[in-house]
């Protein structure tokens, strides 16, 4: 702890410019983080200060913490090392990443043969971790270790979280920052931690940042207006990048995108098509509320909303336009015939009371199955007193093999000869998840005698309805209301 | 050597001859040939069934090779590029297209690791990231390494010299095999993505996406149902992590008439019956069954006929036939089908050939030689015809086309001709107008030099006298309309008498419309005469036993067998099985099979006891009624022992456990006849 000395502040200022908005946790991060990073000016700082060995770091998803802590160690702090939590599998996993995260940032600076290649040991638990440490960091005054994500890390022990917390009592000179989004009270087990939060960014904040960036209007520029050149260009994009960034925030990304990334990416996922108009030389760069009235379409449409894997077809370049077709022709994918039945009849062995089967699957005429049960069912005409949520509405039912066998023989327009392809089917649409094993005793093991399945989420009311018209198959006659 | 207590055995040089026969007897001689055969012909079939169903998908590897080569070239941070391989139920089991991709990359510019991934691999992210690690590490780069090479790179791998030790799931090992190698692409296929768990497979795509700035990683998924149900089951972070496009492979019904066709067009010396075909095809189209296992169908096909039907050995090649041997051609003299020319020589007056061929083995060799030949070009014939048929379809407006293998069964079980089809077909192509005519004309001609599919004779005179027709009337653009077709002709009402009378009438057709009407119908009716002439019933050609296999039960009995229902039948008539004097009083009796008795086995008497009890069963009354039918005669410790087996063997089979609602019942789970 040499000089306590305090930082030019045109450091700060230039950290400050780069992630702007985040002024204040800056400072909070100089006054709580030590810093000794030599080479930089280092005027006398009149109190000395005291760092904690704790601090946690909050706020949610997409405000930058990460990124600023970062760059802040990266200016400031000589020895750091940080651990994204995020890629660590289990909880050991932390520990052995941590130890070789520190190894390595020790490492830095080193030659070859300083390198101490012998630090090969395993760390097993916590207490390990601590011995490891102790030992890696006999020799150096201040360390800064940084656990990104901690409180998303998979699979980890409960006493993880208050134990890397008291890390920097037991060894000297350490000090842990960690990075959760959001953290429960006193989730440390311990008073006194200094906590930073990042705010969310408001509406202003956001789209300052997202119009520190504007992109291009067009990709090249044009060549028939003779004083067009890149300045004026650029003059024009920043212009109605910002006016366009916040008729995006208060039409889309207010509801339903506030964070800084998925309003970046709503942003320049819609912004082709909006400048559409203007290379095609309909409006001028400046006519933003003529063009934002022509374009409302954009700002209306929702699924943009939607994350998906494919590129939306609407949005697309229209150099892709040519990959549409496959997805139309992908409906041909048909299931094969029985998989159609089976999944019928395993919609309505899940979804029709096991007691109403008789009534419903009864090889036996029309007549004699209404006067046995159709009368009664809803003879009353008055509604029943206990309000019922519709079936389907409701999570499928398990069933067992044997039960939606005797419907699918039932429901069945001529016999099938029940051959081992049935049992086939019923493992492959298990394995395509449209039949799932649960429920009762047994799931686990599928050669379990009176195992039972259910339908997937796949298969919805819809989907069904869609398979009986597919098979003519008169759906409604046969689902128990 | 009764005083040595050990000795070393000695053999004697020759062993003795066994007492089996292997030397084959009678029919059985030519097993060796017809095998040979067999292997002749197959090997052949399934070159070209390979090279089509390897051909089908071709474009879409393609496309997907095109886009993991742009992958490498063009990164999206932050993303993982995707392929999205929609496979269809039937494709998601097989290696599918990941088999033709990793053959590309083994020849490809950039280096390149695919890994597959199925829902075996592991059942958590651990056991999934261990497999792929191993699977990467192990394995070669895409790019042919030398020997050397890789001696320096085992070198490298196993001790890791920098560094602290990983754990053998830790990412950053593959890191480091990607850097040492220098690998641009590390592409994971996941073969049957609906079988992995939905939250595993969501941590894996957003754990490699956390890596993919570090390790070029691309995806191929085989998709069975939908992009939506995918992305149901992927958390949000998930879906974002994951660029995709869409990849469509050929329909599983397509890639059957693929290999429909394969059979056809190689000169197959057997043809599979109709009985049969439709069968493969409608399993085929029931059930999810994979492309391999039709293929294997046709083979199992093939190989019953070659391994089973000792006249096959007449399908070996021309030069061969004359040293079959003599018990073959007395074999052959009792087909049906050789009774049947025997008559119709008798019928013919033609007494002296037929006795000849009945006396003469040599004669009836050759006869056979000959019959056989000609039947099969009849039948290679027929298939020609059925290309005609298709094309015709084609050219035809409003027509569906058939598909071949449906065109194929209808004919081989001869009810083509004259069906319905072809009737519809003949009546069309009399309505069509001239430019579709001519057209259709020159296309079967350009057929026929192509393919040798049979034609009209004097085509291309046919074909001048229509151009010459429509040649003639150049001052109208429209073409000529035939007299049938029923746009000419107007429906007329009249009122006669208080009633309505409809009646139709012909409107005013041109002097060319008239001639065209007629050449329309010399066309109609040599395409006709091919089909009256082509689509022969095979049952009707001579020695059709010999190059036509049509068995439906040995196909069912192989592909889809009955478990169930012949456990079932088993237990329901133990007697049927075991043969035994005891309880066969009453053979083919059919009442007899439900009879109880004490001689019958244990299990089987439990078993009809089961059945006739509810879903829930006493066990204290099962076992008096066990009693009651085993009879007195035993202990009643030696009857319970029996009771309590056959109780574990239904158990074991199971039919019945123990439930939860009553301690002294067991719950029934199997009904019959399911």
């Amino acid at each position: 702890m040499g000089g306590k000395l305090l930082l030019p502040n045109e450091l700060l200022l230039m950290l400050s410019e780069k992630w702007t908005c985040r002024d204040q946790q800056l400072r909070q991060l100089r006054a709580l983080v030590s810093y000794d990073r030599i080479g930089v000016v280092q005027p006398k700082l009149h109190v000395q200060a005291t760092t904690p060995s704790t601090v946690v770091v909050y706020g949610p998803h997409a405000t930058g913490k990460s990124r600023v802590i970062e760059a802040y160690l990266e200016s400031h702090v000589t020895k750091y090392a940080i651990v994204n939590c995020r890629e660590c599998i289990t909880g050991r996993h932390l520990l052995e990443r941590t130890v070789a995260a520190v190894t390595a940032s020790l490492w830095i600076g080193k030659s070859e043969a300083d390198r101490d290649d012998a630090y090969n040991g395993r760390c097993e638990n916590i207490a390990a971790l601590v011995v490891h440490l102790q030992k890696l960091l006999k020799m150096h005054e201040k360390f800064v270790l940084v656990f990104d994500g901690v409180d998303k890390q998979r699979e980890s022990p409960p006493t993880l979280l208050p134990a890397l917390a008291r890390l920097g009592e037991y060894v000297p000179g350490l000090e842990t920052i960690m990075i959760v989004q959001h953290p429960p009270p006193r989730f440390l087990h311990q008073t006194g931690v200094p906590y930073i939060h990042f705010p969310a960014y408001t509406r202003a904040q956001s789209i300052h940042i997202l119009s520190r960036h504007p992109p291009d209007i067009f990709l090249e520029l044009p060549t028939d207006v003779p004083d067009y050149d890149a300045e004026v260009h650029a003059e024009d994009k920043a212009w109605l990048w910002s006016r366009y960034c916040a008729a995006i925030w208060d039409s889309l990304a207010q509801n339903a995108a506030r964070d800084l990334v998925s309003f970046r990416a709503i942003c320049t996922k819609l912004w082709r098509p909006f400048v559409a108009p203007i290379l095609a030389g309909d409006f001028g760069t400046r006519d933003f509320s003529r063009l934002l009235v022509a374009q409302r379409r954009l700002f209306q449409d929702e699924t943009v909303l939607l994350d998906s894997i494919i590129a939306s077809p609407t949005l697309a370049p229209p150099t892709a336009t040519g990959q549409d077709k496959p997805s139309k022709s992908s409906a041909a994918h048909e299931l094969p015939y029985y998989a159609k039945y089976l999944l019928l009849a395993a919609y309505l062995a899940s979804f029709n009371p096991a007691k109403t089967d008789a009534l419903y699957f009864m090889k036996s005429t029309e007549r004699k199955r209404r006067k046995k049960g159709g009368g009664t069912a809803r003879s009353g005409g008055r509604l029943s007193q206990k309000r019922q949520v519709p079936r389907h509405l409701l999570g499928a039912a398990a069933f067992t093999l044997d039960r939606v066998l005797s419907i699918l023989h039932a429901i069945l327009p001529y016999d099938l000869r029940g051959t081992v392809d049935i049992y086939t089917l019923v493992a492959t649409l298990t394995s395509l998840k449209l039949l799932v094993r649960g429920g009762g005793l047994g799931a686990g093991d599928a050669l379990e005698a009176g195992g039972k399945w259910r339908v997937g989420a796949a298969v919805s009311w819809e989907y069904v309805q869609g398979l009986a018209r597919n098979v003519d198959f008169v759906f409604a006659d046969y689902v128990a209301e | 050597m009764e005083y040595e207590k050990v000795y070393v055995f000695q053999p004697e040089s020759e062993r003795p001859a066994k007492r089996r026969r292997v030397e084959p007897q009678g029919l059985q001689t030519s097993w060796r040939r017809r095998r040979q055969v067999f292997d002749r012909v197959w090997s052949g079939q399934q070159q070209a069934i390979d090279a089509r169903l390897d051909g089908i998908n071709a474009s879409t590897v393609n496309k997907v090779w095109h886009f993991l080569e742009r992958a490498v070239l063009d990164e999206q941070p932050g993303r993982i590029p995707t392929g999205i391989i929609l496979t269809g139920a039937d494709g998601a089991t097989g290696p599918g297209i990941a088999k033709q991709v990793a053959e590309r990359i083994r020849v490809g510019k950039h280096r390149r690791i695919l890994l597959s991934l199925s829902s075996s691999s592991g059942t958590n992210l651990k056991a999934l990231l261990k497999t792929l690690i191993v699977k990467a590490t192990s394995r070669r780069t895409g790019s042919s390494d030398d020997e050397e090479l890789d001696d320096e790179d085992d070198e490298l791998r196993n001790p890791r010299s920098t560094g602290p030790k990983l754990l053998n799931y830790d990412l950053q090992l593959l890191q480091d095999h990607v850097r040492e190698h220098r690998t641009e692409q590390v592409i994971i296929t996941f073969e049957d993505t609906e079988a992995f768990d939905g939250d595993l497979l969501s941590e894996i795509i957003e754990l490699l996406g956390c890596w993919q700035d570090r390790i070029p990683f691309a995806c191929l998924f085989n998709i069975a149902t939908s992009i939506d149900f995918l992305q149901q089951r992927l958390s949000k972070a998930a879906v974002k992590a994951l660029a995709g496009q869409v990849f469509d492979v050929a329909l599983s019904s397509v890639e059957v008439e693929q290999v429909c066709e394969a059979m056809f067009d190689t000169d197959t010396p057997l043809w599979l019956g109709s009985a049969l075909m439709s069968t493969m095809l409608e399993r085929q189209h029931d059930y999810v069954v994979s492309v391999d296992s039709f293929a294997a169908a046709m083979k199992y096909a093939c190989m019953s006929h070659f391994y089973a039907n000792a006249l096959s050995v007449f399908l070996g090649l021309e030069a061969e036939c004359h040293d079959i041997a003599a018990d073959h051609v007395v074999a052959v003299r009792q087909l049906g089908s050789f009774k049947t020319y025997a008559r119709r020589l008798l019928d013919d007056h033609q007494v002296a050939v037929l006795k000849e061929h009945l006396e003469s083995d040599t004669a009836l060799r050759l006869l056979v030689r000959d019959k056989v030949a000609k039947g099969r070009q009849k039948l290679s014939a027929m298939v020609q015809t059925l290309k005609v048929i298709r094309l015709v379809q084609q050219r035809l407006p409003h027509t569906p086309v058939s598909s071949m293998s449906s065109l194929y069964v209808q004919a081989m079980s001869g009810k083509l001709i004259g069906s319905p089809l072809i009737r519809a077909l003949l009546l069309t192509i009399r309505k069509a107008p001239s430019n579709i005519v001519v057209t259709l004309l020159r296309d079967l001609m350009a057929f026929h030099t192509e393919k040798h599919t049979p034609t009209i004779p004097d085509c291309q005179l046919l074909l001048t006298r229509f151009e010459d027709l429509i040649e003639s009337q150049k001052h109208s653009t429209k073409p000529l309309r035939s007299e049938d077709d029923s746009q000419n002709t107007t429906l007329r009402t009249t009122v006669v008498a208080q009633k309505v009378e409809l009646s139709k009438q012909k409107s005013a057709l041109s002097e060319q419309d008239k001639k065209y009407t007629e050449l329309l119908g010399i066309l109609t009716s040599g395409i006709e005469d091919i089909f009256a002439s082509n689509l022969v019933n095979p049952t009707d050609l001579i020695f059709h036993e010999i190059f036509v296999y049509d068995l439906k039960s040995p196909y069912r009995e192989v592909f889809t067998p009955r478990p169930r229902h012949a456990i079932e039948r088993a237990l329901a008539t133990p007697h049927d099985y075991l043969d035994c004097d005891c309880c066969g009083s009453g053979q083919g009796d059919e009442h007899v099979e439900a009879t109880l008795a004490a001689t019958q086995p244990a299990t089987a008497v439990l078993y009809q006891l089961y059945l006739e009890s509810g879903s829930l069963i006493n066990a204290s009354d099962l076992w008096q009624a066990f009693q009651a039918v085993l009879g007195d005669g035993g202990e009643e410790a030696e009857t319970m022992t029996l009771f309590q087996r056959a109780l574990a063997e239904l158990r074991y089979l199971g039919m019945m456990k123990s439930t939860r609602k009553r301690v002294d019942h067991v719950a029934k789970v199997m009904w019959q006849g399911l």
